[in-house]
């Protein structure tokens, strides 16, 4: 199978499974909504009554928002201009790849946004891999069934990702790249030496990147236990199959980049508010909905190709799981048969 | 002129002999006379006659300074002071570096070797009839700031013969120094050198002793007029740019070419050298201002940009003209600086570094706000000389203020918006919800407002606190100035500002004589507004504590006697007791408008001095309030949360609140998704 051939059919298992697509948006938006409540309640706190909400509800009151910031500590203090339109787009990739360091109160959610997309990507994957529906007892069946080892696999990965970020981001951007720039006197030469450090760490964060996606994908369709083993596997099919798997990331992150560049284009400025706002946020969740639907299509891409590299379509090796009967039902089944008659 | 002088000759083997570097300038000789007729703008008491060579190799530069100075105090000069700015950068133990340390600088002072700098002072020798000849020997280094014994930023000659008043001397200097990586916005990176505060230069004689402060990290200098007649020579090929005009260039025999600058009545003397500008000329014409020739030098990787360079120049050019005086010299020279080479944003007279970027987005003034502002430091600065060590806000604070209202007054720069750069700082992204205002961010309200507290303002600038210095010199001058504009109106202050410039250009103002004009233009007594926006450091902020708008009509018992009746609940309709109470919340005081409008749009103003705590005020009308306004017309740019001085009675917080809590949500969903990459 080509990996032109396991993106489309990636996209045809993602697109049939919109509940799952829906259910990781909801899942995003539960997680979020509450800080973003208790932000909407720090601002209405600090606009008050004052006719400066008229203005910031109008459109923008740049003069209110530095006083705002003057004062805000915790979460205020991420509620900053860039979060407006498109620029929250590239605050986030920029603070990525330069690992700004994030705000305790964001870092907090942001680990627990990853352990609870950890538990849901067992089931997510094992719906992919079925290509069928498996109803939520077996989605969450195979949440739960792979859970401890995707989290086993995920300490593994924090460990890989800390290195990169850690060690090898700061000895590119923070070492090497100051101390070869340090004489640079033309700007775009700078700007080039920078890019080619973003090559490096990228190339290296996307291969580390792919194999614990792979050791992912195996553990859930061939349902491995040891996430070591499951990323000795993942490395395996990465290496045997580099130009596959490399051609569908690749398809992948074009895919990524086409819908933030389509964002870029259509991402409105801060409306008035009323309806044109809702439109506004609508576009936004739209843009999150997107961003959640790519997503999911590298998790069945990636399982789709693995399968039909190692096995067959929408082969899985674990059983499909048998929901347990209600313990009443067990207790009833389990009894003595009663004496008489 | 070239060949060596038997004096220079004598000095050679006098002192001259430890100059590190192998070739030495030719000497320098007195500086020439003004052509005749050319009258004497200013009192050209320290003039200078420099030969200096640059040594890129070595990053050396030696130089031979004659200097001509008039004592133009009342008291004799029995010593001379000069600073030798290029040893703050010595060691870690000069009071620049210290300063910038606790600043919280660190990493500038672990700095490689190749990075810091010295200069040493070879021969110093009074000529001249009836001089007392060498005074090498006598040399020491003094600190009158804080008695750093480690600081050398300071030299003092004891002279044999006390120089009375009005006499002159003849002193002539040799010295050496080394280069730095770029420290305070003078050095070299690459091939680019920017070469300021270089020449050992003689301070300040006033009447109560030498005015010659050690370098400290958060001031900029000090000096008196004159004439700078100097001779640069550099590798053959580089182009030059200096203070002033080139009067000739000659190439040596040895791959060298020697420049030729000459200027009169200014009191610096910068000048700038690389093989990699890009050469632009342009002028300014106007009907009622004396033309300039523009000569910009550029990096070539900014030179789709040469425009904006000069058209921002125009604009300093001709609004400063316009409102406050015009620019006498005829000639500009603005300097691109090279990317990293930390020498942008800074003013020396008839020439001045601006700043710009690789991308620049047309509708973000960079590199049109430094633009201005430097050019328009030849305005407070190059021609109104106040003292940057001690009342730095004087030329900082009036500059900002005046590039603020230049940005505002220029048709393309409106709107202007805020930007911010990513990936390492080099990808602009422009918001264009947000426009910037010069209330707020031309007279930099949010860098005061963090540190309003920090210092008072007519505590020498030397003594502020490294760390927040810029806030009170820059913002708080620009916010109060404008804040007086505000009050007396744009007309009388224009006046102010003109008197001031036609009355000190080309002297060095204090504090106490702007305050002078102030009150002397526009009638007033403004002492009160003084003592509490520079004699203090008082924080302005007033607001509405309370704001009811209720029916009239009594409830309970009324009259007297049989005529004793109650009345019972309001029916809800007029008049209506409108009560507002407005507060001051922070130390500074400052007379207030209180300002009430009602559902039919009349309104209802009241003036309160601001002294007291509190004030109420009420008002009964047929209608409802809408909301009330302190300080309505935003006159107090001081005041630093002026989201409190407003309430309205239909406040439509929540709905902000929710169209920017949504807003942010959005950004936070797409980080959690961003952060996907790794599950």
């Amino acid at each position: 199978m080509t990996g032109r051939a396991a993106f489309r059919e990636g996209i045809r298992r993602v697109n049939g499974a919109p509940m799952v697509v829906a259910g990781m948006f909801a899942v995003t938006l539960f997680v979020t909504l509450p800080l973003s409540y208790a932000l909407r309640g720090m601002i209405a706190a600090h606009l008050g009554a004052s006719m400066a909400a008229d203005r910031a509800a109008s459109g923008t009151n740049y003069d209110w928002w530095q006083e705002f910031s003057a004062q805000a500590s915790g979460l205020g203090t991420t509620f900053v201009p860039s979060i407006a339109g498109f620029g929250a787009v590239l605050d986030n990739l920029s603070g990525f790849l330069d690992h700004t360091p994030l705000a305790a109160t964001i870092a907090g959610v942001t680990a627990a946004w990853l352990v609870l997309w950890s538990f849901l990507a067992g089931g997510i994957i094992d719906r992919f891999a079925r290509a069928r529906r498996t109803r939520a007892h077996g989605f969450f069946g195979a949440c739960g069934m792979h859970f401890w080892r995707l989290l086993r696999l995920g300490v593994v990965a924090w460990l890989a990702y800390g290195f990169l970020f850690g060690y090898v981001h700061a000895w590119i951007f923070v070492r090497a790249y100051p101390w070869l720039s340090r004489d640079i006197t033309v700007e775009r030469t700078a700007f080039a030496l920078r890019i080619a450090g973003y090559v490096v760490f990228g190339t290296l964060l996307i291969l580390c990147n792919l194999v614990l996606d792979y050791a992912r994908v195996r553990i859930v369709v061939e349902d491995r236990r040891s996430a070591l083993g499951a990323i000795l596997a993942g490395g395996r099919f990465v290496r045997r199959h580099a130009r596959g798997t490399g051609g569908l990331y690749l398809l992948n992150a074009a895919a990524f980049l086409l819908l933030v560049a389509l964002y870029g284009l259509l991402a409105p400025g801060t409306p008035r508010y009323g309806l044109a706002m809702w439109l506004v946020f609508g576009l936004g969740e739209l843009y999150i909905l997107a961003r959640h639907y790519l997503k999911l299509l590298f998790y069945a891409s990636e399982t789709v190709f693995f399968q039909g590299a190692l096995a067959h379509a929408a082969y899985t090796a674990a059983p499909a799981l048998v929901w347990p009967d209600s313990p009443a039902a067990e207790t009833i089944g389990n009894a003595e048969p009663t004496a008489g008659s | 002129m070239f060949a060596r002088s038997a004096a220079v000759a004598t000095l050679l083997i006098l002192g001259g002999a430890t100059l590190p570097a192998a070739r030495q300038p030719p000497a320098a000789q007195p500086a020439a006379s003004p052509p005749a007729g050319t009258p004497a703008l200013s009192p050209r008491n320290a003039s200078y006659a420099i030969t200096a060579r640059l040594d890129p190799k070595s990053r050396t530069l030696t130089g031979d300074e004659i200097l001509t100075w008039r004592n133009t105090s009342t008291i004799s000069a029995t010593t001379l002071r000069f600073h030798l700015y290029y040893n703050a950068w010595r060691n870690t133990n000069s009071t620049w570096m210290r300063e910038r340390w606790l600043a919280g600088d660190t990493p500038l002072t672990s700095r490689p070797e190749s990075d810091w700098s010295w200069i040493d002072v070879t021969t110093v020798r009074v000529i001249g009839a009836g001089a007392g000849g060498d005074l090498t020997g006598a040399v020491r280094f003094v600190a009158p700031d804080d008695g750093n014994k480690e600081d050398r930023t300071v030299m003092e000659v004891p002279l044999e013969r006390p120089v009375a008043p009005g006499g002159t001397l003849n002193v002539q200097i040799a010295w050496a120094l080394r280069v730095p990586r770029t420290f305070a916005r003078t050095g070299t990176i690459g091939n680019f050198y920017f070469m300021a505060q270089w020449f050992p230069k003689i301070g300040v004689l006033e009447d109560g002793g030498w005015n010659c402060h050690q370098f400290h990290s958060a001031t900029e200098f000090f000096s008196d007029f004159g004439t700078y007649d100097v001779r640069l020579t550099v590798p053959k090929g580089w182009m030059l740019g200096a203070t002033g005009v080139e009067r000739d260039r000659r190439d040596e025999a040895d791959g060298t070419t020697t420049h030729h600058y000459y200027q009169e009545d200014v009191h610096d003397f910068a000048w700038t050298t690389s093989p990699d500008y890009v050469e632009r000329h342009a002028s300014f014409e106007h009907p009622n201002l004396p033309p300039v020739d523009m000569r910009l030098l550029l990096q070539p990787e900014h030179a789709g940009q040469a425009e904006r360079h000069f058209e921002a120049t125009r604009a300093a050019l001709k609004y400063y003209g316009e409102w406050f005086g015009p620019y006498p010299y005829g000639h500009i020279t603005i300097v691109d600086p090279a990317w990293q080479s930390e020498a942008g944003g800074m003013e020396y007279p008839t020439l001045f570094t601006a700043g710009t970027r690789w991308l620049a987005p047309r509708d973000v003034t960079t590199p049109e706000g430094v633009t201005v502002h430097e050019a328009g430091h030849q305005f407070w600065y190059g021609i109104v000389a106040t003292n940057e060590f001690e009342h730095g806000w004087m030329d900082e604070g009036f500059n900002t203020f005046s590039t603020a209202r230049a940005i505002e007054n220029v048709q393309r720069y409106s709107p202007n918006y805020y930007a911010k750069r990513y990936f390492g700082g080099f990808i602009p992204w422009t918001f264009r919800d947000f426009p910037l205002s010069r209330e707020t961010d031309g007279d930099r309200l949010a860098s005061y407002r963090l540190a309003a507290k920090a210092d008072t303002q007519s505590t020498p600038t030397w003594r502020y606190w490294p760390g927040t210095a810029s806030a009170v010199t820059y913002a708080k001058a620009a916010l109060w100035l404008h804040t007086l504009e505000r009050m007396l109106g744009w007309e009388t202050m224009q006046r102010i500002m003109s008197t001031y410039f036609a009355r000190w250009a080309f002297g060095h103002p204090k504090p106490q004589d702007f305050f002078a004009i102030v009150n002397e233009v526009s009638g007033r007594d403004m002492t009160w507004f003084f003592d509490q926006v520079s004699r203090s450091s008082n924080v302005f902020d007033y607001g509405v504590d309370a704001f009811s708008s209720e029916p009239a009509a009594v409830r309970g018992y009324v009259g007297d006697g049989n005529a004793r009746t109650f009345a019972g609940a309001p029916d809800g309709g007029g008049p209506f007791r409108t009560t507002v109470v407005v507060r001051r919340y922070g130390e500074g005081l400052f007379p207030v408008d209180v300002r009430v409008v009602f559902e039919n749009k009349e309104e209802a103003r009241w003036r309160w001095d601001g002294r007291d705590r509190w004030r109420m005020f009420e008002i009964e009308k047929p209608v409802r309030a809408s909301f009330v306004q302190v300080d309505p017309d935003h006159v107090l740019l001081l005041d630093v949360n002026y989201t409190n001085n407003s309430v309205t009675l239909a406040p439509r917080t929540k709905q902000a609140a929710t169209k920017w809590s949504l807003a942010w949500l959005v950004w936070l969903q797409d980080h959690l998704l961003t952060y996907g990459f790794f599950v």
